[in-house]
């Protein structure tokens, strides 16, 4: 039978911020909270406008090609994954800089051309985080 | 005392947001990992993933905790390196033709190259690296 359980909260009863699915091959589990990704953005006008995210509460151009996503949530740490993408064909993409450009505040997004010896703004990106949530 | 959940479906408790249980399964990340990439590779942060081996200039492997139900995942993520130009790209088995192998449901080998200006890229270690797997 169909079961539908409406909730707004759902909390680990061990521990608050675990709680384990049944993966698809119905042997091990998957932790939730690990697996949700704590925040995603859709970065368009080359930089200058947020057209859709999740824990994203503001963006801010540094310049040429370097675009900072402030989250609204902060992360627990620094140690958060980033997968960074490109929606120009005619660019490449990367995540700007290492450590010291990532903090539990926000994380940084880089454009450069197609043949990486310049910074250039990309019209459309996309960022997406995984990682814990403070 | 531990417990456990039985439903298709949740909402929240307006009856809106409808997701079904098996999307929450399939949508979450199976596995991540925030590593150190060059000196001596090591992983910062994880899930899921129980060791990262070097196996040369900027080529890896990933291992997995938990092994996945099949090899038909999506990895992505960022090699990152600290310079303002000269971006790196990380690569899922085959560079350039090289030695490349099949992602397995254990884990999967994976690369970080750069653009050397050259008419192919170049393998090199990457200071940080962030891959993620969905399946």
């Amino acid at each position: 039978m169909a079961s539908i359980l409406k909730v707004d909260t759902i909390t680990g009863v061990s521990t608050a911020g675990s709680i384990a699915v049944t993966g698809e091959g119905n042997s091990t589990t998957t932790n939730l909270q690990q697996g949700l990704a704590k925040s995603w953005c859709y970065i368009s006008a080359s930089g200058n406008t947020l057209s859709d995210s999740l824990n994203i509460g503001s963006i801010a151009d540094n310049g040429t090609g370097s675009y900072q996503a402030n989250f609204t949530n902060n992360m627990n740490n620094v140690l958060f994954s980033q997968a960074i993408t490109s929606g120009s064909y005619a660019n490449s993409m990367n995540c700007e800089g290492s450590t010291s450009d990532c903090a539990t505040s926000q994380f940084r997004i880089r454009g450069a051309n197609g043949n990486e010896t310049a910074a250039v703004d990309i019209p459309n990106v996309y960022g997406l985080i995984h990682g814990d949530l403070a | 005392m531990a417990s456990e959940l039985r439903v298709n479906t949740l909402k929240d408790a307006s009856g809106n947001n409808s997701v079904a249980t098996s999307t929450i399964a399939e949508g979450t990340a199976k596995a991540w990992v925030n590593m150190n990439g060059d000196n001596t590779v090591a992983i910062r942060t994880s899930s899921n993933t129980s060791s990262i081996t070097d196996n040369g200039t900027g080529d890896y492997s990933m291992t997995f905790t938990s092994s996945l139900t099949d090899a038909n995942y999506v990895v992505s993520g960022c090699a990152m390196f600290k310079q303002n130009i000269n971006a790196h790209m990380l690569c899922l088995g085959d560079y350039n033709g090289g030695n490349g192998t099949t992602p397995a449901t254990t884990g999967f080998r994976f690369r970080t190259v750069y653009n050397n200006g050259g008419s192919t890229d170049a393998p090199q270690d990457t200071q940080i690296i962030t891959p993620m797997v969905t399946r």
